[in-house]
């Protein structure tokens, strides 16, 4: 799938300000139509690499190339952006607000005019295409917002914490939106704290922590190479089977259920039978991969 | 282009369109009426008559008449300025002058009764009159001493109820002095009906000598007049629309756009195009309050002059126009920008509003500057104070229109004044793409100069 130009290739860049070094000797490639995952805790530097790329701070060292040139102001016509820290002037008509975004990214008034009302329709916000701002709930604000950043049709967008806020409802509709995206050949590029999030729609990713990259690659592959054999369970009895190391070498239970660890040498044949043989009630029974957060955690402590 | 044309276009039609531009557009005149012409109203209302006696013990008691008609009398301005002295008067006009002058115009009313003192002592008839005043019947009286038509030494008092009452007191000075005057000059022989002539003020034409040794036009002073509606208009329009530019710098921090903004205009495009949309927003004011001003002036001047009144405007070449024009609009940029950089370094219009103090102290400062370069034009101390951007345009107009410097000072001043405006904004560019990437946070200066030197 990583195949042709990468749409944003980082090179080894640094940033720091004063003492505080933000970003060191971090390397990465996106590509074409691919969803990347830029993933980290707060303060990893995930929003500084970002603004680095849309050009409104450039790296003390290493080079940036998107769409395979050296960032212009140009270029930034081509990139669409929604930034963390994201607002909307108060007292500006919804519409106007948008068209005006369109037309400093050099979309000629007519066409944004269509793709307004194409675009507040989609979000279901049509009806409040006259109204200011203001009037809007938080949530609703914060669509107008990710209009703002496709509505000049980017090839490439960035999206930093877009659902930040967003309720169940409209985190799925945002969701279904970056996939048709996705399927219309852009490429996105998605920072986020919530691994969980990142999880079910990047194609690749990118774990940054403390300015440093730890690990990157597709998601598959990330996953493949840190599978450890755990087990999700969700069980009425068997508690002792769950005691037993020789069975299982490591036990969480959350509010969902029970996630083990294979022991070394055991196998999940031999743990459904136990479990069958202590008479538990089994309602799930399932062979997983780690999560993010658990390869995360996992590499930030072995790191450490 | 487009996108500065897109920015302008915003800030512009945003500013516009709000309930708080038509009504300032409404209200301003009005303010500035009630700011020029209430105070001046209000010192001219004299509530109630003023009832004053006169103790006149000269011989005869001459006096007294010539007083007592003079403050009945509406005055018929016994000095003589003519009208062209009255405009630069009024430029230069101290506090007391301009108290007399409103004195003048709206003469209170008096009634006058003369004491006498009958053969009685000068203290019993005094007792008498502040028992008088005591009791609220009188507001005060005059003591004319009997030797003051042959010795200029003795004054004459005044004792009254309210003597802070400036006007009044100014007024009964004027009559005393003219009365005693022509008095004294009609006691040395003078005859009576000479008098008002020989004592009329003299009036002096002044006429410019330009470095060419050419004589100018009678030239009454009116040019400078024009420089300090000029000045005025800086400082006005500065106080004004200064706070709207700030605001719009900031607005973009207090809203958080400001980043979506970066990655797709340069800052420097987005300073310049906010810039120039709320000056156009001022222009557009200031535009309908000119024409207001003019449709009015259009009515009432040939009303005037039918009336006699002298109304001729300051006799100036098309040139000096100009370059008021230019200097104005160099003068609002300056200051403007001033704000502009203020507005990149804070991050609210209200932390903003405290660091513009020190920019009306340099506007003031201006000003100031103003009356040393009007008494020498051409002294270094002139030169070097119309090269400096923030007093330039107030102190450059002075020169022009008192002694025209050489061409190439004019330039020179001018483009330095242009170089500092491109010079703040693309320093306010610099802070407040730095300045926007540290969030809520109150820049220091030595931070800000760091930023600078890093961008």
């Amino acid at each position: 799938m990583t195949n042709g130009h990468p749409t944003v290739s980082i090179n080894n860049i640094s940033k720091s300000f004063g003492e505080f070094t933000a970003v060191s000797e971090l390397s990465l490639a996106v590509y074409p139509g691919r969803i990347y995952g830029l993933l980290g805790p707060n303060g990893a530097g995930k929003t500084t690499t970002i603004r680095m790329i849309v050009n409104i701070t450039a790296p003390d060292l290493g080079e940036i190339k998107v769409f395979g040139e050296q960032i212009t102001p140009e270029l930034q016509d081509r990139i669409g952006y929604l930034p963390e820290e994201r607002g909307l002037y108060k007292k500006m008509k919804v519409g106007d607000q948008i068209k005006y975004f369109a037309a400093l990214k050099n979309v000629n008034a007519r066409e944004a005019e269509q793709r307004v009302d194409r675009w507040l329709a989609r979000l279901k916000l049509a009806e409040w295409k006259n109204k200011k701002a203001s009037e809007l709930s938080k949530g609703m604000q914060q669509k107008v917002q990710f209009i703002n950043a496709v509505v000049h049709e980017p090839e490439l967008l960035i999206l930093d914490e877009p659902f930040s806020g967003l309720d169940p409802v409209n985190v799925e509709v945002l969701k279904e939106v970056i996939l048709e995206l996705k399927s219309a050949g852009k490429t996105i590029i998605f920072s986020t704290h919530q691994m969980e999030v990142a999880e079910k729609i990047c194609d690749d990713i990118c774990l940054i922590n403390r300015s440093r990259k730890i690990l990157d690659g597709s998601i598959r592959e990330v996953k493949r190479a840190f599978s450890r054999n755990a087990v999700a369970l969700r069980l009425v009895g068997g508690d002792a089977v769950l005691e037993d190391r020789n069975l299982l070498s490591k036990v969480r239970r959350d509010s969902d259920g029970i996630e083990g660890l294979l022991a070394e040498g055991a196998s999940s044949q031999a743990l459904l039978k136990a479990l069958i043989a202590a008479d538990a009630t089994i309602e799930r029974f399932e062979m997983i991969e780690p999560s993010l957060h658990d390869i995360f955690i996992e590499k930030v402590t072995e790191n450490a | 282009m487009t996108k500065l044309l897109a920015i302008i276009k915003r800030e512009y039609l945003q500013r516009v369109r709000t309930k708080f531009f038509v009504v300032m557009t409404i209200l301003g005149p009005l303010m500035l009426l009630g700011f020029t012409v209430v105070p001046q109203l209000l010192v001219g209302i004299k509530t109630s008559e003023t009832r004053i006696a006169v103790i006149d013990q000269t011989e005869g008691a001459k006096l007294y008449e010539p007083i007592r008609s003079g403050l009945l009398k509406p005055d018929k301005d016994e000095e003589a300025n003519d009208a062209k002295q009255a405009v630069a008067g009024s430029v230069n006009s101290n506090q007391k002058d301009r108290i007399e002058k409103a004195g003048k115009s709206y003469t209170g009313s008096f009634r006058v009764e003369e004491v006498k003192l009958s053969g009685r002592p000068l203290e019993d008839v005094r007792r008498e009159l502040n028992a008088r005043i005591g009791r609220g019947e009188l507001d005060g009286y005059l003591v004319i001493p009997p030797d003051i038509l042959s010795n200029s030494e003795t004054k004459p008092a005044y004792y009254g109820r309210n003597v802070g009452d400036v006007l009044t007191s100014e007024q009964i000075r004027n009559r005393l002095n003219s009365a005693v005057r022509r008095e004294r000059l009609i006691a040395e022989g003078v005859k009576d009906q000479d008098v008002d002539a020989l004592s009329k003020a003299v009036g002096v034409a002044t006429y410019p000598v330009n470095e060419k040794g050419q004589e100018g036009a009678e030239d009454s002073g009116a040019g400078f007049v024009l420089v300090f509606v000029i000045a005025f208009l800086i400082y006005m329009t500065v106080l004004l629309y200064g706070q709207v530019v700030l605001g719009a710098i900031v607005e973009e921090k207090e809203t958080r756009i400001a980043e979506i903004l970066f990655s797709s205009v340069r800052p420097f495009y987005l300073m310049l195009g906010k810039l120039i949309g709320v000056s156009l927003m001022a222009l557009t004011q200031m535009g309908i309050w000119v024409g207001a001003f003019l449709v009015v002036a259009a009515y009432i001047l040939p009303g005037l002059a039918a009336k006699g009144m002298d109304v001729n405007l300051p006799n100036l070449p098309l040139l000096f126009f100009v370059y008021f024009f230019m200097f104005f609009v160099l003068g609002y940029f300056i200051y403007a920008t001033i704000y502009v950089l203020v507005g990149s370094m804070v991050t609210t219009t209200q932390e903003g509003g405290q660091m513009a103090m020190p920019i009306v102290f340099l506007l003031i400062a201006g000003l100031y500057m103003a009356f040393p370069v009007i008494r020498a034009p051409n002294s270094p101390f002139a030169f070097w104070v119309s090269m400096v951007p923030f007093f330039s345009p107030i102190t450059m107009l002075v020169r022009i229109v008192s002694q025209k410097p050489p061409f190439w000072q004019i330039a020179l001043s001018f483009s330095i004044g242009c170089v500092t405006v491109v010079l703040w904004l693309w320093l306010a560019a610099r802070i407040y793409r730095i300045g926007m990437l540290m969030y809520g946070k109150k820049a220091t200066i030595p931070e800000v100069a760091r930023w600078v030197r890093q961008a």
